[in-house]
């Protein structure tokens, strides 16, 4: 066993997981109360790594920063959070609100439409060329936890601790605090929480507010340890924030929370040793199973999420629906 | 309801695909070769203006641009640019090109940018005797046989650079073991076999390793990269990438140096504290001679940067426009006289030299040349 490459994609999954548990919770949030798959929820994420990539530079950029490190980062994750979070009661306010009471099939595609309307803003604005965090200028990748077979550098613990750091943030918001209970109260049942005294169209809003908010806060993050960003990043990351949502269970915040994680590891494991398991494969079946490649990994997590869809499509933290006729 | 729901979510999605597929394939009818005459002309380009090589096309188009204002200024000739974005998708690329060959004022093409928007094009193109001379492709069956009777490069082929590549590793770097990565497209699968083989021949342990043309993180295919390997090269069209896959080397502690090819040529933007890059075309920010057209275009461009791809661009602009401008000699002319007249180029290159093309296309004589990269700094060798 080789155990420098077991513990370093461990965190390699971890870093990819904890950015995809940030996606599937604006998925969650968004479906648990409005039993809508926002599908422009991942275009707000790349929205967020733009808003990031725009304040590194208005703060003098990697070569000569006007602030501390820290600080820059900081104030770079909360002005994507607060830009996307407006993002996301725009996009409800204009593409989801007038749609409330139509055919379920009206809102999905209204949501494919302002995917690609943002997509395309967003080329427009900054054009097609890769931008660059230049992250690894900011902060030398050497610099980090060095021990034993563990590389990791420091702003891939700062993408782990910030994601952890706001799913308890979230979960505390959920469970604790009177507008989380507002938001249970509408995911349960929107007609009698409006009956009970709560705005339901406020509470929306806000769940919108912080579902993108999260999804901007994931796209710095993203930027920041993967270095690149680009307007059509938020079409992979979305996908794979709605898989961790479904395999978690769509609805459920730490289901989201546990589904983003284990897709982050899933793909990170698959891409390791995919090529020794179906070579181990290959060789038992005198070649019948063909050897996969790196470039496979993807169809691994995908077919975690068929299997889950046939096996248990509630997901693992969900509750099947139950419906009196 | 909520399987369904996602059940219909899904449907949308490959609805989406199947209809931009469908719309991308959309034949139209193709223009013969006609007379023009000669004063409202124009150069079609056909190259990724959006997409994960978009970085590419926006710096050919630019410089072909300024190619043409120059010339314009020079010749006072009236030569404008129509633009084909081909998204680095070969469907794309197929409908840009049917649109650019029905367009009876386009007498000669730039591009394709990418081999797999040559392959798709190049016989549309030949049927409308509509010239294609490219400043990047470079697929080697792209002029092996000559497929593609109208098509022209100024930059030399993939036959090239796999061996320069090849020698290089084994002979300079004394590389035992070594990785190589494609990025899953037309132009890095070919190129990466053809390395990986010359390094087998060569008694070098080769370990292949895909990624998709728009990853971002590469952490686990760096986690695959043992101890005892020398050099990663990375045959991909994306800058960025090939600079993520650097420092994530460095980040593990893994003492191998990224290779990047042609593609990856961007000063501005692969900057590996150690590494090498192969490129098609000496960078004219090396050359004191080009030091004038260096200044004009970032003077014209706003300090735009640039790399090789820019420069090889503008030349090709000039070999179409100065075929143009002969086989205009008397008022009016053929799409097949320029043709005729590209394949007699014989004109100052900016490299250095003159621009000729062989008998299939390809330019007489040319090399890749590498350059070594020192925290981030660029040098040619050799």
């Amino acid at each position: 066993m080789d155990w420098e490459k077991l513990v370093q994609l461990t965190v390699n999954g971890l870093t990819l997981g904890g950015v995809y548990a940030l996606v599937a919770l604006g998925f969650s949030m968004v479906y648990g109360i409005l039993k809508l798959l926002n599908l422009a929820h991942g275009d707000v994420m790349m929205v967020g790594a733009f808003i990031g990539w725009g304040v590194l530079g208005w703060l003098g950029g990697v070569q000569d920063p006007r602030v501390a490190v820290w600080l820059l980062i900081v104030f770079m994750i909360l002005v994507a959070m607060v830009g996307c979070g407006f993002l996301g009661v725009a996009v409800e306010r204009f593409a989801y609100r007038p749609l409330r009471r139509a055919p379920r099939i009206a809102p999905l595609i209204s949501a494919l439409g302002v995917s690609f309307f943002i997509q395309n803003s967003v080329l427009l604005l900054w054009g097609a060329n890769f931008r660059s965090y230049e992250s690894f200028d900011l902060v030398d990748v050497e610099v980090g936890i060095h021990w034993g077979p563990l590389n990791v550098w420091i702003l891939r613990v700062v993408v782990i601790c910030s994601a952890l750091a706001m799913m308890a943030g979230l979960w505390i918001l959920v469970t604790r605090t009177k507008l989380g209970k507002a938001m249970r109260a509408t995911a349960f049942d929107r007609e009698a929480a409006a009956m009970m005294g709560i705005d339901v169209d406020r509470v929306i809003v806000k769940t919108f507010f912080i579902g993108s908010a999260l999804a901007g806060a994931a796209g710095v993050l993203a930027g920041l340890v993967f270095g690149s960003i680009n307007h059509f990043m938020g079409f992979g990351y979305g996908l794979k924030g709605f898989t961790a949502a479904v395999v978690g269970g769509i609805g459920s915040i730490p289901g989201a929370m546990f589904g983003g994680l284990f897709i982050g590891l899933a793909e990170a494991f698959s891409v390791g040793y995919i090529e020794d398991v179906t070579g181990w494969v290959s060789n038992r079946t005198g070649g019948v199973f063909p050897r996969l490649g790196s470039q496979f990994s993807d169809l691994v997590v995908f077919a975690i999420l068929i299997a889950f869809m046939l096996l248990r499509p509630q997901g693992i933290f969900g509750k099947p629906e139950v419906k009196k006729v | 309801m909520r399987k369904g729901l996602i059940a219909s979510a899904l449907a949308v999605l490959a609805a989406a695909v199947v209809v931009s597929a469908a719309v991308a394939n959309t034949s139209s009818t193709a223009a013969p070769a006609q007379l023009a005459t000669c004063t409202n002309v124009s150069l079609g380009f056909l190259g990724p203006l959006t997409g994960p090589a978009g970085f590419l096309g926006q710096e050919q188009l630019s410089w072909l641009q300024f190619g043409v204002q120059k010339y314009n200024k020079a010749n006072g000739t009236k030569f404008a640019v129509v633009q084909g974005d081909t998204q680095l998708k070969a469907p794309v690329a197929l409908t840009v090109a049917r649109r650019l060959a029905a367009n009876k004022k386009i007498m000669a093409v730039i591009g394709g940018s990418e081999s797999q928007a040559v392959r798709v094009s190049g016989k549309l193109f030949a049927r409308n005797s509509l010239a294609s001379i490219s400043g990047s492709a470079t697929a080697i069956d792209l002029t092996k046989n000559r497929p593609f009777k109208t098509f022209f490069r100024v930059v030399p082929n993939d036959g090239i650079q796999g061996p320069t590549i090849v020698k290089f590793v084994s002979q300079n770097l004394k590389a035992k073991n070594v990785v190589v990565i494609d990025s899953q497209d037309d132009y890095s699968l070919p190129l990466a076999q053809a390395i990986t083989r010359g390094l087998r021949a060569r008694d070098i342990t080769v370990s292949r390793e895909s990624v998709s043309a728009d990853d971002t993180d590469f952490s686990s295919i760096v986690a695959n990269v043992g101890a005892n390997v020398n050099v990663v090269v990375f045959a991909t069209q994306v800058a960025t990438a090939a600079n993520t896959l650097s420092n994530q080397l460095r980040e593990q502690g893994k003492k191998a140096i990224v290779f990047g090819t042609d593609g990856a040529y961007s000063p501005s933007q692969f900057k590996p504290r150690s590494g090498y890059v192969s490129v098609f075309a000496p960078d004219i920010q090396f050359d004191r001679k080009a030091r004038s057209l260096v200044n004009e275009y970032k003077k014209w461009s706003k300090n735009k940067a640039f790399g090789a791809f820019g420069p090889a661009t503008y030349l090709a602009g000039l070999v179409a426009m100065t075929a143009i401008k002969n086989a205009c000699a008397d008022g009016r002319a053929t799409r097949a006289e320029v043709v005729r007249q590209v394949q007699r180029t014989n004109i100052p290159s900016i490299f250095g030299g003159t621009v000729r093309f062989s008998r299939i296309g390809d330019p007489l004589p040319t090399k890749f040349i590498i350059y070594k990269i020192t925290t981030g700094k660029y040098s040619p060798l050799g």
